[in-house]
């Protein structure tokens, strides 16, 4: 199994599906950003975290001053580029991704677009909840990738626009 | 590794994929709420709204990330894009 690193876009919604424990059999271990902490305060977060931290399934990414400097460099790089640029928190996360070939987790549009345009990210594997749900499916984890994709939105408000979800039409039926 | 159009392509379908999911967003979005919150919170729920940047807005708003995520679905505005 191999590594991953999760940033904030991603864990608030995912904290928020009532199956999220399922993430821990996909992954060795997925890292959380310190700089991603910081804006987790629910109960119901901090708990997720701390149970995945004391289970061994999640470990804190301290804030390593050249991830930063090169995270910081691509958030510039992106704001040259007409679409909806990154953020410091999911190039951080990127950054990390291809340095150290970990599977970047992330909700954020900026961050999977610069995936399939940027060449130095063509290499990262970027997943969404979408592809974690999918996966757990497929390795019957869940019953069924359409009803627990639809739960997954109900639950987290978070929904998966047609080019989303066109890749998985034929699981979708 | 793709070439220069491929790449100027895929620029033009991500360029659709956001404007779609603003268009969704503002479609939505529960107005009377928005517009029922004080400046801050109006002007980040608004620039959500318009560039789905979850991050950017939170700071305009002076809330983490996760407590502004909780205003978005108060606010009926979707996670999309």
């Amino acid at each position: 199994m191999v590594n991953a690193i999760a940033d904030t876009s991603f864990l608030i919604d995912w904290i928020r599906y009532s199956k999220s424990k399922l993430i821990f059999k996909l992954f060795n271990v997925i890292y959380i950003p310190e700089n991603v902490l910081n804006e987790i305060k629910s109960e119901r977060a901090l708990i997720w975290v701390s149970e995945g931290l004391e289970e061994g399934g999640l470990a804190i990414f301290p804030e390593l001053p050249e991830i930063s400097r090169e995270a910081l460099d691509l958030v510039v790089r992106s704001r040259r580029v007409p679409v909806r640029p990154v953020d410091y928190p999911e190039a951080f996360c990127l950054v990390v991704g291809r340095r150290l070939n970990f599977t970047v987790l992330t909700e954020n549009g900026g961050a999977i677009a610069l995936k399939n345009y940027d060449p130095e990210y063509f290499g990262v594997e970027v997943l969404r909840g979408i592809d974690i749900i999918y996966r757990l499916w497929r390795l019957n984890h869940l019953n069924s990738f359409k009803d627990e994709l639809e739960l997954y939105q109900r639950e987290t408000k978070h929904i998966y626009s047609r080019k989303d979800l066109v890749k998985y039409s034929d699981y979708l039926k | 590794m793709p070439e220069t159009s491929d790449v100027s392509d895929k620029l033009k379908e991500w360029i659709e994929y956001f404007k779609e999911a603003r268009d969704i967003r503002r479609k939505y979005a529960n107005w009377d709420f928005i517009r029922s919150q004080p400046p801050k919170l109006r002007i980040a729920l608004e620039y959500y709204i318009e560039t789905g940047d979850l991050f950017n807005a939170a700071k305009l708003a002076g809330m983490s990330m996760e407590e502004f995520n909780e205003l978005r679905i108060k606010a009926g505005i979707p996670s999309i894009g």
